[in-house]
């Protein structure tokens, strides 16, 4: 069955998706400038920004990619989504004020720009970029594998073109994501979240309370998992059924590393006034917990169907959403929910093919000591590129959406989270620290997730780590390692030059 | 005093978990779960600790801290006993400590802590005045 046999899923999606694509066309008459494109013209106030912020961490990573990891590893991969009551806080105290402050006092677009106010290197602004390319590359491959995954199971592609119809479904969400980035660019990004995070909230306690019904309530879904011989006990259990190294590193690199997302960051550049951070947390923190009940729900229910019968198994878990909306949510919600997933992850990767383009034609060229005129329009070029190379790295990757999704938010983390977090708070950090820790964080993530995935040279060693451990993990832990080593070689003779108005929204 | 503890902290937490990662060794799951929800905590105090104190943050800090390494301990402790340990809420006692304590209960803790602090503590009225003064001077001299 396709979402095509049910008119009313069709016609609440279309009609969610119609004035999705009315604030794109809206957002490029907004759209009149760099400042516009890139930070929504610094005017955004706070239940807009902290919905964008909740939106643009959660999309097809979190609706379609969560409970597919959870059909395939039980409880253990909700230590990804478990941080959020907590992360909100952490990202307000250690990082939101001095960014927001910072972009009061500075022209600051970018993490990058940051990086290079307090550090004063280009060396490590230029890495930097790199390593949002990198990450942007593969969140957004994430995105677009969700879109595809939804695009087949809403028009059947996979009876029309078999093998080839996972590529086709991402060739389309391709052309859809391109041209509404190109066109809308930050605006349109941060009013599709508002909408999209406030009908999402509503739509995750209401998959929810349908997810306990469709299992039974929650004592009997566990009864029937435990006892399943599919699942077993150790589905349920959190530290049991996978190496503590992979729950545990979930957890490290998802709460630690959420201190370098730059598509969260951004948006503290955003906020029109620094005092409205005050509630940021429990807006963000709030909103995002309801939104993980999407996750929570399915990921419980699925397996509990499948081992009383109800649902064959799953032969792709990242199909777990899909499924469950289209067999056991009504009509009329599972159309509001797919639509919202829809635009979650056109917010989303409306936002990294952003955050990509101004890490191409800003930041990159800034490091060389180059100037690009007429960003806006590179910038939309080099939307395309991004997009494209994403679209491809998904394909290849060929794994969990979820997986895709940890390896970019664990470059990110690693390459960015350290000299942000602890650089923008301990003023010995040098800038020799920072490029090393960025560096380190970026070149061991990349190496270790090659050197796991790779099939093509035989002779090349696995990493020698015990089982269980996530490369993202241990290029966070390096990449902290590195910034405190080199900080105390560095900085023993005298401390680093920081411009006077850095060193004082340090001190604030 | 607790800030330079929570960047020794870090500083050291971060080699240690690589060699847990690199070498095997009997206590390695329980000393990589206890370090990881110490990372928190200590990015926390080494971000607000910065005027020397932690202000009317230092007793929540500690309660998140405890309760986080709590959970931890709780978790460890009822690995592997879904069938025959304890139920909670209709889950397993692990999965409960980990849906109901991990998930749950910091977030109104957290953000309570940091509203209720925020005009006193995180940012001051007296702050975003010397900074608008600071910038104010700064372009009357590029002028």
């Amino acid at each position: 069955m396709t979402i095509l046999d049910k008119p009313a899923i069709v016609w609440t999606a279309l009609i969610y998706l119609s004035l999705v694509v009315v604030i794109g066309f809206w957002a490029v008459r907004r759209t009149r400038n760099a400042k516009d494109f890139f930070i929504a013209g610094q005017g955004i106030g706070l239940m807009v920004t902290a919905l964008a912020t909740m939106s643009a961490a959660f999309s097809g990573f979190v609706f379609i990619g969560g409970p597919g990891l959870t059909y395939r590893m039980g409880l253990a991969s909700l230590f990804i989504c478990i941080p959020v009551s907590f992360t909100a806080g952490l990202l307000c105290w250690v990082v939101a004020k001095r960014l927001r402050l910072l972009a009061g006092v500075r022209e600051i677009y970018t993490v990058p720009d940051v990086i290079f106010c307090r550090y004063k290197s280009r060396r490590a602004s230029g890495l930097a970029a790199m390593a949002v390319i990198v990450g942007t590359v593969g969140y957004l491959g994430a995105q677009l594998k969700a879109l595809g995954i939804l695009i087949e199971a809403i028009f059947g592609t996979r009876e029309h073109f078999g093998d080839w119809s996972l590529a086709i479904a991402m060739l389309i969400g391709l052309v859809i994501v391109v041209f509404y980035a190109t066109a809308g660019g930050m605006v349109a990004g941060v009013y599709t979240d508002l909408l999209q995070g406030t009908l999402m909230v509503g739509a995750a306690i209401a998959v929810f309370y349908y997810a306990l019904q469709a299992g039974g309530g929650l004592g009997s879904m566990a009864r029937s998992i435990t006892e399943s011989p599919t699942f077993g006990p150790g589905h349920l259990d959190p530290l049991g059924a996978v190496p503590v190294f992979t729950a545990m590193g979930f957890f490290l690199v998802f709460a630690v590393g959420s201190l370098g997302q730059p598509h969260m960051l951004h948006k503290f550049f955003m906020l029109d006034d620094p005092r409205k951070l005050k509630w940021m947390p429990l807006i963000v923190g709030g909103t995002q917990t309801l939104c993980i009940l999407i996750w929570l729900g399915i990921g419980l229910a699925v397996p509990a169907l499948v081992a009383t019968g109800r649902l064959a198994p799953l032969t792709n878990p990242d199909e777990a959403s899909p499924l469950f909306l289209l067999n056991f949510a009504p009509e009329i919600l599972a159309g509001i929910v797919f639509a919202g997933i829809l635009a979650a992850i056109m917010s989303t990767a409306d936002s990294f093919v952003n955050i990509g383009s101004a890490a191409l034609v800003r930041d990159l060229p800034k490091a060389f000591g180059r100037h690009v005129e007429d960003q806006l329009f590179w910038g939309r070029i080099a939307v395309v590129g991004i997009a494209f190379s994403a679209a491809i790295f998904a394909f290849v990757y060929g794994d969990l959406i979820a997986l895709i999704g940890t390896f970019a938010f664990g470059t990110f983390g690693a390459a960015l989270g350290p000299a942000l977090a602890i650089g923008l708070n301990w003023r010995r950090v040098t800038a020799a620290a920072a490029t090393a820790s960025i560096a380190t964080g970026m070149g061991v993530n990349l190496t270790l997730e090659f050197l796991a995935k790779q099939t093509f040279f035989e002779a090349l060693p696995r990493p020698p780590f015990q089982t269980g451990v996530l490369p993202t993990a241990v290029s966070l832990a390096a990449s902290f390692t590195v910034l405190f080593a080199v900080t105390w070689w560095t900085s023993r003779d005298s401390e680093p030059e920081i411009d006077e108005d850095v060193q004082l929204v340090m001190d604030l | 005093m607790v800030r330079k503890l929570s960047l020794a902290f870090l500083a050291i937490a971060s080699p240690v978990v690589l060699l847990l990662f690199l070498v095997p060794w009997s206590w390695a799951d329980e000393l990589f779960t206890l370090l990881v929800m110490g990372y928190p905590v200590a990015l926390i105090v080494v971000a607000v600790g910065r005027r020397g104190t932690l202000g009317p943050l230092g007793v929540p800090l500690l309660l998140l801290l405890i309760f986080l390494e709590a959970c931890a301990i709780g978790m460890l402790a009822l690995r592997g006993h879904v069938l025959d340990g304890p139920w909670f809420g209709g889950l397993p006692g692990a999965a409960a400590i980990q849906l109901y304590g991990l998930f749950m209960t910091p977030l109104l803790f957290v953000a309570l802590a940091y509203a209720l602090t925020f005009d006193r503590f995180e940012i001051r009225e007296k702050d975003l005045d010397r900074l608008a003064d600071h910038t104010r001077a700064s372009e009357g001299e590029a002028e």
